[in-house]
């Protein structure tokens, strides 16, 4: 059949072909009855394209035939009464009765998706014969949640693959697929129309995609080799249409707001906390707090900082297919207000994408995308609108923003919040091209030869602009003006030959090889300056104090080999192997290549006798897999010995220092990650329901870590070179299920479930010391790497309540010795426990306090399509992980002058007042704000994450047809969530530490899709 | 097919052009190779030059050297009040642990600084140069790794001798050797600094700073006044008088950035304005004294985070006409600094340091000052001098020597007949006040007397806890944790 596709339809040698064949065919047949009727037919699927393989059954017998290439077929029954049976995998059986012409059968696809096209790494196959684990994302559910990037609508809706969006106007969201690999870079590989992108999702326009799939085991992503550890989203833009011109018009505006802000004390209880707190740690309290109750609600800061935001974006898109070439244009315009002040990101796309068949063999086309975005925004600061007193105005009575005012331990030193969103100016200009442009020869009888070559330039402009201010006693007097420019060029080229061949025992194979060649060029230059005479002129070379200048570059390439054979029979059992041999500039002589091969086998059982006519299991695969896949995504140059150019001096004369850094490592090399997965796909109870349940084990050897470093040797100790001496386990397990539930005409209601479970463990990391992350201000030791435990396990003290009495702190094990409740461990303070019980409370009494990774996650979804309208719930979860909430360590600690949250209303003022929140003290004696069990939180989560209604106008009653389709639609996004977690929002990032994080938007959305 | 001729072409080609070396083959743009480097005396100056980078950065003078004025009682931190400078705060409370972020800061100081040093000492010798530029700088090398291990000796103690620079293959993970050892080294190192270093005459105004022979003598002495060798010091200092360092007339010439270099410094930290460098990176080239030591909130410098305010306790030890109070401190009723009048309420003690403050009419900029920081001067040789004399019981020799700094000070003699014991009290209590806030302070207490000199002065002032453990900081818990072999300090 695929040969059948790629000749031209209309060739008159065809016809003869035909005739040829039918005479062949009779010798397909498995039985002969020489007393019956003689039935001839010919069976085709819904786009009228012949169905080659379909079984033709008299039913009741074992009388049966196969169609032949040309879809024909020939069959004996006994009698004019017997009904023949018509079927083929994935498509509703017909039944028909005998007649004496010629029958044409149509067959139509059945409910479930298995003759979907889905695309595997260089070359494509059908959802059936899959034996990997690959996930394909149902795009018009995606479509159904609009958003500025695509990344943020796949949330929750494939097995295994974890997105955490980012709230900031324009950034991309972060994604994971089947847990954490590797303490180095755990991003997929994301690969749009044939080439892996370099720059971000926000280049794509969500309506612009045909189809995104995830490749996810070894398997489906060997092929990948060196890439592919982490798992691959394989995206592909629309492409024409055959049939007239049509003509879309999608336009929606939406609003947002903040899903949660914290509570924050106001002026009187501000007033009332610092009063408190001096005394407590021996010093004055401010004479302006006398009287804490006359200050009333003081300053709101949180308010004047978050503000409704609003996004509006248009795309329109044209598709056309004739005889010989098809076109896809699109272009998208996309403006958004965020929710914090001055915060703006606006994006154009232009997409433009041909294919052409010159005839039957060469066929040529491209793909491109072109977008430009702009980022502009204050400098925003969350933490700052947090902390800013509420006893300090915005502005003052001359119209100045305000700063702090008086002695630092009164009023504070917070930069203020507002005026800094407001008159600093940073803005991003982004210009991104991506270009792949290919050519497709038929050669011989089964050969296929394409060459793609790709293009990808990403431009970014950098601008950051500070004027002159003096807010009382925060002074910056001189203007600063710093520009930066950036440059990165990616070329790529795949030439790649595939073979396929059907064979007569119903057996095929398709094999490709192939290479591919990959470089990339990064070049940035900046400079800065302070000091303008006026600020009306904001250029550089107007700056006349401190210019500095600096700018570098870098590169890597990677080259590669690969091949892949699929070998299936009879629809009923599949083999894949493939191998990739890549090389990489990333790594030094002797290491620079690496292999990666896999094998998958799958099973159809249903295909087997004993379940071929089962009307419960109407499908049923399983599947093994076994592949090594690799990383490569350190650093350019690890395995480099060099000196840095740096600076010294001589009586102020400056000279060049050659200062080494990085200790020399020449032997690093590939981590090599294998996997192992099982799987079951099966469609049961009549295509009531679909369900796929994957089983894997992901090893990744040979992990980079960072080489221990001792200061001694003079090297640094933080930027440390790798070796590949450690080792990840992730096991798990993730099931996808849809039913059916009701398939009428007028109400159709279907459900899917979506459920991962993932086990993270660190097996070795080639020391006993275990690594150290998480680092938060001078201290880098938050989080573990640690054989026996998950990675970025939490790490620190565990709080045993409050001591209420004095009697109580000197029974205790020793904390900060003294008599001086300023200076030393007192009532109020924070107990913690002495877990060797040594008597003495130091580092040696931190243990593990949290798990930041995710236990399991979930998704539900219903649809439902009630008349003319369609809906569509999705609640989406996570669940088991744990969340450092750092914000906290900033807005409870009650022991510098900075607002707090009103969770410190509830703090330790007397005995029995508090077992969880201590006193309020100024110096913080006994170090209350540790990293102890304190701040650790649940971090699951139960979110209503997108609910869309769309009406879709009868276009048929429309006069002259003038719409394809009409439709209009509201949602809303990130409706309510259920959760413990205090801080703005459960989603903070894989490795579970919440600092400063841009809150998510809930967001109401409405809209218009129109088809001409 | 010809088609097919055509393609295993394209296919070849492909192979042929990625298969190459080259397109796999990439180096870093921006950094030197060291297989190849350094090979001349241009090249080898470089690899020097950046052995004496780490002396700027704040985890040593710049910042953590001049805050154990701190912690011996001179000062507290100030700054913004609460936990701003805790560390420093931990360590003046005598409540220093091994997570302490200002003992790690002055551990890793040293270390890069010992390995180039290493490096240029590994590849000087076999390069075909000018003599003149290789003895110079093996001479500048010797110095700065004796200076660095010094450094390490005072504070840790014991600390691994590392004396070749290593690679990935080398044994990483060394034990503490006994820092009577370590003394051996720094002591031989500066011996044949003093050899290969030329005299601070020698250098012209671009090489003016770099290490010369009186800074190694000068340090020397420090060095044997420490370990007690009083002779040796008196040897040495008086090789120094030969070299022709003059004290300033005027005190504040130490401290003016129109007279870096000058005659009465021996060897300075060398900052420098204009240079455009981030000021929290390691290649900052400004000053951190004066923004961190200027008041806060008062405008008078770039800056102005209101550390190291002065204690009730070090300014009673001011005698009446001393000329330095006025240029080593602010008070209430003090001349103008530039044009400003000072108020207590700057600082929570009522007092701020002056001597290292650059005004803000000079340099606007917190991150431009360009003021070097003094690590030996002439006044501190003479100030050994007497010491060393004193305690080798020629109290009556040493006293013109104590009255040169007294005098320049605007003070009359010392009193002349004290006993041996009065006039080591004497001698300390004017290098107090001399060379007050310069990171001298702490290394004269723990010296004396095997450290019990500090803990009862410490006693004296109320910091009780101090004890025979807090002489020493603890090796940091990080270094620890990495590297097995080493042994912390005893009490920690």
């Amino acid at each position: 059949m695929n040969k059948k596709m790629l000749c031209n339809n209309h060739n008159p040698r065809g016809f003869f072909a035909l005739i040829f064949l039918f005479f062949l065919s009779t010798s397909f047949l498995f039985a002969q009855n020489n007393n019956g009727l003689k039935v001839i037919g010919k069976v085709i699927d819904e786009n009228n394209i012949p169905l080659v393989g379909a079984t033709v059954l008299e039913v009741g017998t074992s009388n049966g035939a196969i169609t032949d290439f040309d879809g024909e077929f020939e069959i004996e029954v006994n009698s004019k009464s017997s009904i023949i049976e018509v079927s083929y995998i994935g498509y509703q059986t017909k039944r028909i009765e005998p007649t004496t012409e010629k029958i044409m059968v149509q067959l139509i696809p059945d409910v479930t998706s298995l003759n979907e096209v889905v695309l595997i790494g260089y070359g494509e196959s059908k959802a059936k014969d899959l034996t990997g684990s690959l996930s394909v994302v149902k795009m018009d559910e995606v479509q159904s949640q609009p958003s500025s990037n695509i990344g943020d609508a796949i949330q929750g809706r494939a097995a295994g693959v974890t997105v955490i969006t980012s709230g900031q106007p324009g950034n991309n969201p972060t994604i994971r697929i089947r847990g954490i690999g590797t303490i180095g870079n755990n991003d997929p590989l994301i690969v749009v129309d044939g080439m892996p992108l370099n720059g971000g999702l926000n280049q794509v326009n969500m309506k612009d995609v045909e189809s995104l799939q995830v490749l996810k085991d070894a398997s489906a992503t060997a092929i990948y080799g060196s890439r592919g550890s982490n798992g691959v989203v394989i995206i592909t833009t629309k492409r024409g249409k055959k049939g007239k011109g049509n003509l879309d018009i999608d336009v929606f505006t939406a609003i947002q707001q903040p899903t949660n802000i914290i509570d924050v004390l106001n002026a009187e209880q501000f007033a009332t906390l610092s009063n408190e707190m001096l005394v407590n740690g021996g010093l004055q309290p401010n004479p302006n707090f006398s009287n804490p109750s006359s200050l009333g609600q003081g300053t709101d800061w949180l308010d004047a900082f978050f503000t409704t935001g609003n996004q509006s974006n248009i795309t329109l898109s044209y598709s056309q297919g004739g005889e010989k070439t098809n076109l896809f244009t699109s272009f998208n315009v996309f403006d958004q207000n965020g929710i914090i002040i001055n915060s703006e990101y606006t994006r154009y796309i232009f997409q433009f994408n041909t294919d052409t068949e010159v005839n039957s063999r060469l066929k040529f086309g491209n793909s491109l995308k072109i977008n430009y975005d702009l980022k502009r925004n204050g400098d925003n600061n969350i933490q700052n609108a947090i902390l800013s007193l509420p006893t300090q105005p915005i502005y003052r009575e001359d119209g100045n923003y305000s700063g702090p005012l008086g002695q630092p331990v009164y009023s504070g030193d917070v930069e203020n919040p507002i005026g800094k969103s407001n008159i600093v100016e940073n803005k991003i200009n982004g210009y991104n091209l991506q270009g792949t442009v290919y050519a497709e020869l038929g050669l011989l009888k089964n050969f296929k030869f394409k060459t793609l070559l790709g293009t990808e330039a990403n431009f970014w402009d950098t601008r950051t602009w500070v004027p002159k201010y003096s807010w009382d006693s925060d002074i910056s007097p001189n203007a600063y003006l710093a520009e930066a420019s950036n440059k990165s060029i990616t070329l790529l080229w795949d030439n790649t030959l595939t073979y396929n061949k059907e064979f007569e025992n119903r057996s095929s194979l398709t094999a490709v090889i192939g290479t591919s060649a990959q470089e990339n060029k990064f070049k940035y230059i900046s400079g800065s300056v302070q000091g303008f005479a006026s600020e009306s002129t904001q250029t550089l070379n107007n700056g006349l104090l401190q210019p500095t200048i600096d700018g570098s570059g870098s590169e890597w390439s990677i080259f590669s080999y690969f091949a892949r054979a699929q070998y299936d029979y009879k629809d009923k059992y599949y083999i894949t192997a493939t191998i990739r041999r890549d090389g990489s500039s990333r790594f030094g002589e002797g290491n620079k290549y690496g292999t990666f091969p896999s094998a998958s086998a799958a099973w159809r059982i249903s295909e087997e006798s004993f379940l071929k006519d089962s009307k419960t299991v109407n499908d049923l695969k399983l599947r093994l897999g076994y592949g090594i896949t690799g990383n490569q995504n350190i650093g350019n140059y690890s395995f480099a010995s060099s000196y840095n150019t740096n600076v010294y001096n001589f009586n102020g004369n400056f000279v060049t220092a050659a200062v080494p850094t990085v200790l020399p490592n020449s032997n690093v090399q590939w981590e090599s990650q294998e996997q192992y997965n099982i799987g079951f796909d099966a469609t049961l109870f009549n295509y009531f329901l679909d369900l796929t349940i994957d089983g894997y084990i992901k090893n990744t050897n040979d992990m980079l870590v960072p080489q221990t470093v001792p200061v001694t040797s003079g090297y640094s100790d933080i930027y440390v070179p790798y070796t590949n001496a450690g080792k990840i386990r992730n096991k798990g397990v993730e099931l996808l299920l849809t039913t059916h539930n009701i398939d009428k005409d007028k109400f159709k209601w279907s459900t899917d479930v979506v459920f991962a479970y993932n086990n993270n463990e660190v097996l070795s990391i080639n020391s006993d010391t275990p690594l150290t992350t998480g680092g938060i201000g001078l201290n880098y030791t938050l989080a573990r790497i640690q054989p026996g435990y998950p990675i970025n396990v939490f790490y620190g003290f565990v709080q045993d309540g409050i001591f209420q009495t004095q009697s109580e702190v000197d029974n205790h094990a020793l904390q900060v010795p003294g008599t001086d409740p300023a200076t030393s461990t007192s009532p109020g303070d924070i107990r913690f426990r002495d877990l060797n019980n040594d008597g003495i409370i130091n580092d040696d009494d931190r243990t593990f306090i949290g798990n930041p990774n995710p236990d399991f996650t979930y998704s539900i979804n219903n649809t439902f399509k009630i008349g003319d309208f369609d809906l569509s719930i999705f609640f989406q979860g996570v669940h088991g992980n744990d969340i450092f909430n750092a914000n906290r360590l900033y807005t409870e600690n009650m022991s510098v002058t900075t607002n707090q949250s009103t969770d410190v209303l509830s703090r330790w003022r007397g005995p029995g007042t508090s077992n969880t929140m201590p006193r309020a003290v100024f110096g913080d004696p006994n170090n209350n704000n540790r990293q102890s069990t304190r701040y650790i939180e649940n971090g699951s989560y139960f979110r209503l994450k997108n609910v869309n209604l769309t009406y879709n106008l009868p276009v048929e009653k429309f006069r002259n047809n003038v719409f394809s389709s009409f439709k209009i639609y509201v949602t809303g996004q990130n409706l309510f969530t259920i959760t413990d977690y205090s801080g703005f929002d459960p989603e903070v990032g894989p490795n579970g530490i919440d600092m400063n994080i841009y809150p998510v938007t809930r967001t109401f959305t409405f809209g218009l899709t129109m088809g001409f | 097919m010809k088609n097919t001729k055509y393609i295993l072409i394209a296919f070849l080609s492909v192979l042929l052009w990625a298969c190459s070396q080259d397109f796999l083959d990439k180096q870093p743009l921006d950094t030197i190779n060291t297989e190849n480097y350094p090979q001349t005396a241009e090249e080898l100056v470089t690899v020097v030059n950046g052995a004496y980078q780490p002396l700027q950065w704040p985890k040593l003078y710049n910042l953590r050297m001049w805050t154990s004025d701190i912690m011996a009682g001179n000062s507290i931190v100030g700054a913004g009040g609460g936990t701003d400078g805790i560390e420093t705060q931990d360590m003046s409370n005598f409540v220093t642990q091994p997570d302490n972020a200002g003992v790690l800061d002055l551990w890793r100081g040293p270390w890069p600084g010992i390995l180039m040093s290493n490096i240029v000492l590994e590849t000087a010798p076999s390069l075909d140069i000018d003599e003149n530029i290789k003895n110079r700088s093996m001479g500048e090398a010797y110095f700065l790794r004796a200076h660095y291990y010094f450094i390490l000796a005072r504070y840790f103690g014991d600390v691994p001798i590392v004396t070749v620079p290593l690679s990935s293959d080398d044994d990483l993970f060394p034990q503490r050797d006994p820092v009577s050892q370590v003394y051996d080294l720094i002591i031989s190192d500066l011996n044949q600094a003093i050899e290969l270093l030329p005299p601070k005459s020698a250098y012209g105004p671009q090489d003016l700073g770099r290490a010369s022979k009186g800074a190694a003598l000068g340090i020397l002495a420090k060095v044997y006044l420490t370990l007690g060798d009083y002779q040796q010091v008196v040897n040495l200092t008086t090789q120094i008088e030969a070299l022709g360092y003059a004290l300033n007339p005027d005190y504040y010439n130490n401290f003016n950035i129109n007279n870096e270099n000058g005659q009465e410094s021996i060897f300075e930290i060398q900052y420098a304005s204009d240079g455009g460098f981030d000021f929290w990176s390691n290649e900052n080239q400004a000053s951190w004294a004066s923004p961190f030591m200027g008041p806060r909130g008062a405008n008078f410098v770039g800056g102005g985070y209101g550390w190291n305010q002065p204690t009730q306790e070090f300014m009673n030890q001011y005698e009446n006409g001393d000329l330095r109070k006025d240029i080593s401190v602010l008070y209430d009723g003090c001349p103008t600094f530039d044009g400003n009048s000072y108020d207590s309420d700057y600082s929570y003690t009522g007092y701020n340091v002056r001597k290292f403050l650059v005004p803000l009419s000079v340099i606007p900029s917190y991150d431009n000052s360009p003021m070097n920081f003094p690590v030996l001067r002439y006044a501190d040789v003479l100030l050994m001098k007497a010491e060393a004399l004193n305690e080798l019981g020629q109290t009556s020799t040493a006293e013109p020597y104590l009255n040169m700094i007294r005098n320049r000070a605007g003070l009359d003699n010392i009193q002349s007949g004290l006993s041996q014991t009065q006039f080591r009290e004497a001698v300390l209590k004017e290098r107090r006040i001399e060379l007050a806030f310069e990171g001298q302070r702490w290394f004269d207490l723990i010296r004396v007397n095997n450290g019990q000199y500090a803990l009862d002065f410490l006693h004296s002032i109320g910091k009780n806890n101090a004890a025979q453990k807090h002489l020493l900081f603890p090796v940091p818990q990080i270094e620890i944790d990495r590297n097995p072999n080493l042994t912390q300090n005893p009490g920690y």
